[in-house]
């Protein structure tokens, strides 16, 4: 069974590029376009690792976190330190924090590591 | 001094609002260019992509003195849901919150800052449409314009965003394609 990935980013061409690198990888992709839609998904399916985008329209990601019970690695082009990113990982959903841009290879590394 | 680095002394000079167009590659690199050109005057730095804390760090590395500056950060707040006002840095709720931002900006234009930066307006359209970020520009260089104080937009130079840029153009003194 493919592990399942959902990509939730608002950016469409960040979507499409992160689905279509992972599906090539082996992975099964669901997209979302915001954490409401992210939210609305979950209530069907069930996948292995959530990318969230930090900054994205509609509820923040602080409100939506909270109600997602699986692994989620934050995707986010805002910069914060290092103290900050080892703050936000503590929560116990949030896996880890990639930093856009990023490299595909890199993603694709990642996502596999916290899928295994 | 390379010619960009001197125009850019002379934009900021020369004008009272100035929109700097900039492309993602050269981003950090410019805007660690304005803080040196600006940090020594009294500066109210609008953050709408990195947190007060980072920001503070990305000066401090490239030696960049920040005491005269006033950070109003709105972002920290949406991503930790948790921030407090410091001596440095005032944070606001959400980059969205387009009244709350107009009025801690007002604040700062009445005590007589020397310059807002407001990095970036392109930010501003994740969580606003453009009608509303148009109109929000518009009443903040109306208010920076009436006052002695200068500003300086960052916007990042993508197609996606052309339409405020455009709009944006309309109402600032000058408009500075970094990438030309």
């Amino acid at each position: 069974m493919p592990k399942t990935i959902m990509v939730v980013d608002d950016e469409p061409d960040i979507r499409a590029t992160v689905k279509t690198v992972l599906e090539k990888n082996g992975f099964k992709v669901i997209t979302a376009v915001n954490g409401d839609d992210c939210l609305d998904k979950l209530k069907k399916e069930k996948p292995d690792l959530i990318l969230l985008d930090i900054m994205m329209p509609g509820t923040p990601v602080k409100e939506i976190v909270p109600k997602i019970k699986g692994k989620i690695a934050y995707l986010t082009v805002v910069r914060v330190t290092e103290a900050e990113k080892e703050q936000l990982l503590k929560n116990k959903n949030i896996v880890d924090f990639i930093q856009k841009p990023f490299d595909i290879n890199d993603l694709v590394k990642r996502v596999k590591k916290l899928t295994a | 001094m390379r010619l960009v680095e001197m125009e850019l002394a002379k934009e900021l000079k020369e004008n009272q609002v100035v929109l700097l167009l900039v492309e993602g590659l050269e981003y950090n690199d410019l805007s660690l260019k304005v803080a040196r050109e600006l940090f020594g005057k009294k500066v109210c730095y609008v953050t709408l992509n990195k947190t007060c804390p980072s920001i503070l760090e990305t000066f401090s590395k490239a030696k960049i003195k920040s005491d005269n500056v006033k950070f109003v950060d709105a972002i920290s707040k949406t991503i930790t849901g948790k921030a407090k006002d410091t001596d440095s840095c005032l944070y606001l709720s959400s980059p969205g919150a387009l009244t709350e931002l107009s009025i801690a900006i007002s604040e700062f234009i009445k005590k007589g800052y020397d310059y807002i930066i407001f990095d970036s307006l392109t930010n501003l359209l994740i969580y606003q449409g453009k009608g509303p970020v148009a109109k929000f520009v518009a009443n903040l260089i109306t208010k920076i314009k009436a006052s002695k104080t200068r500003a300086v937009f960052y916007a990042l130079k993508v197609d996606q965003h052309q339409e405020l840029i455009q709009e944006a153009s309309m109402f600032v003194d000058k408009v500075v394609d970094t990438s030309k």
